[in-house]
């Protein structure tokens, strides 16, 4: 039953994404998009491994910069952009099981200080090795379809949404819960932990990556540097928690937010949007730890106990 | 090379003072207090506001410090103060949520009331130096350094010597035999907290002199947070010691690979020690 229906909304929401540049042509709507799918895509392979499995990573821009760079060096040197994101991806995948891994072996609760040190030394080296910006040559320009990169964007952020709707189902996924409710009980239980906590990250960085190089394929020139900014690690981390901690909708409902305020308030007053959402989310961390998630199951039990007695009586 | 050292020094002076506000924290309550940097670059920001009206920076350090002391306190009532009761992993996860958030709210609101820009404080002596022995010191290094010491060493007889110090110490090694002892643990907490965002002060000044913007912040706590683990965790008197060490090693890497990857060479001793000596490499063993 609930399998069904998450099939169900999953063709739907294809379907209305697929069709909706049909309807809507303009540049500025695509781009709007573009950018939820993007946020979805690195909000919910965070959520693999912070929401579902328990290790909340500061690292991710390093790995969602490592796609990004590696695409658009693999891509401008004249191959197609479908092997290349896939080089780019797996690229981030690399870097995870190099540097990420040691990072697992140190007890949980400084995984994510450990990762956030990681983000910025690559941040620091990248920024080093290409100081200047990268711009598409006058070949790329004029070849250049904002209907390509909207599909390969949306078909990534439906792939990560599978991926770890997948996983999360799956007999690993209870390991992956089971190690993020109680490490200790689930390695009493048989877990392997350390090599199921290996796993999320691996999946994770890879569906980041993939993130990563839509955004190199999207953007026209940016500093390379530009998508290892710890903003890419942070971005993930509020929306994840304000959407909905280890949920499936929540990410792409607080992907939604974000950018629905940060278009809002991008007219008049700039970088409110941060303020409101680093303020939300502390509130989030001290009371809601559900999330808006939890709080519309809330609202839905109070109707449905406003609904019961409104029956009895 | 001696030059180099000398500056490694002076900013190693720095890292550990940096350090001794998180290490407090972190030691009596196992909060990782992640804002720590903004909360820094704040108070630069009070302390450069204090300048235009001509108070010079280093006068306008207790007055900038009670303030802290007060903001510190209001955040711990506020928000830390629902952590104390969950067990040690939960309160080092939960505070460094939180403090998270309290960064991006400090960060953002900092550029919004001062712009971006890059900031600096310049009274009339920030450009001194004196020459020892045919090595350069900078005037301003070298009171960092003199507070540094002066600081450590008071804190340390506070905690050590008087009744409230030593209330702090005993809820760092267990808050229930403490709370037994008839140790209000809420308020140790309470004040602890307050003081090392008040110590965040010192740091503001010298940072001040050298130069500042919004987001530097998460920068400085980075030095901060590898000093303690560099120091062990708990272990306040291996803070100094740890931030010279990490200052020195910066330097001999700027001498070695160049200044661009200073912060890096910090980054990667801190990980190595991270993954290979968990405990730190400053600490005297338990009991």
């Amino acid at each position: 039953m609930m399998r069904r229906r998450a099939w169900i909304t999953f063709c739907l929401a294809a379907l209305c994404f697929g069709f909706l540049p049909a309807l809507i042509r303009s540049e500025y709507f695509l781009n709007l998009f573009l950018m939820f799918f993007l946020y979805v895509t690195v909000a919910q392979s965070w959520n693999l491994l912070g929401g579902f499995t328990g290790q909340i990573s500061l690292g991710h821009s390093a790995f969602f910069g490592t796609g990004a760079l590696i695409t658009r060096l693999i891509w401008t040197a004249g191959v197609p952009i479908v092997p290349a994101l896939i080089a780019g991806s797996l690229s981030s995948v690399v870097l995870a099981l190099l540097v990420g891994v040691p990072c697992l072996r140190m007890r949980s609760a400084y995984f994510p200080i450990g990762t956030l040190a990681l983000a910025m030394i690559a941040q620091i080296t990248v920024a080093n090795l290409f100081p200047l910006p990268g711009s598409l040559s006058r070949g790329y320009l004029t070849g250049y379809s904002m209907l390509s990169r909207y599909y390969l964007a949306l078909l990534v952020a439906m792939l990560t949404v599978a991926v770890v709707y997948w996983i999360v189902r799956s007999r690993t996924g209870l390991a992956l819960v089971g190690i993020r409710d109680d490490e200790a009980a689930a390695e009493a239980m048989g877990v392997r932990t350390f090599k199921h906590k290996v796993f999320a990250l691996m999946v994770s960085s890879w569906l980041v990556g993939l993130g990563g190089g839509i955004f190199a394929y999207h953007q026209v020139s940016y500093y390379y540097s530009a998508p290892f900014e710890l903003s890419w690690s942070f971005l993930p981390t509020l929306t994840t928690f304000i959407g909905g901690l280890g949920t499936i909708a929540g990410p792409i409902l607080g992907a939604a937010c974000f950018l629905g305020l940060s278009e809002i308030f991008a007219i008049s007053l700039g970088e409110v949007h941060l303020v409101v959402f680093a303020f939300t989310f502390i509130l989030v961390v001290l009371f809601v730890p559900g999330g808006l998630m939890s709080i519309s199951t809330k609202i839905r039990s109070l109707t449905a106990r406003i609904a019961r007695r409104a029956t009895r009586v | 090379m001696g030059q180099t050292l000398v500056y490694g020094v002076l900013n190693g002076a720095l890292y550990g003072i940096i350090a001794l506000g998180i290490a407090l924290v972190f030691g009596v309550m196992r909060y990782l207090n992640l804002a720590q940097g903004s909360l820094i670059i704040l108070g630069a920001y009070g302390i450069l506001f204090l300048f235009h009206l001509g108070v010079d920076p280093f006068a306008s350090m207790p007055l900038i410090a009670f303030l802290l002391f007060l903001l510190g306190g209001a955040l711990f009532w506020a928000s830390f103060s629902r952590l104390i009761a969950l067990s040690e992993a939960g309160r080092i996860k939960n505070s460094l949520l939180i403090s998270f958030g309290l960064m991006l709210l400090i960060d953002n609101l900092a550029t919004l009331l001062w712009t971006g820009d890059e900031r600096s404080i310049t009274p009339a002596y920030s450009g001194l130096t004196f020459g020892i022995a045919g090595l350069r010191f900078p005037l301003i290094g070298c009171v960092g350094v003199l507070s540094a010491l002066v600081i450590i060493v008071a804190l340390h007889l506070f905690l050590a010597r008087t009744y409230f110090g030593k209330s702090i110490m005993a809820v760092s090694q267990d808050h229930e035999a403490a709370s037994l002892m008839g140790v209000n643990v809420n308020l140790t907490c309470l004040v602890s907290f307050a003081i090392s965002v008040g110590l965040a002060s010192i740091p503001s000044a010298l940072i001040g002199l050298k130069s500042f913007s919004p987001t530097v912040g998460i920068q400085w706590f980075n030095k901060g947070v590898i000093v303690v683990m560099l120091s062990g965790i708990g272990n306040i008197n291996g803070v100094f010691p740890a931030g010279l060490f990490l200052g020195i090693m910066e330097a001999i890497s700027v001498y070695f690979f160049g200044a661009p990857y200073r912060e890096v060479t910090g980054l990667v001793v801190f990980v190595l020690v991270m993954v290979l000596f968990p405990k730190g490499l400053f600490k005297r063993q338990e009991l």
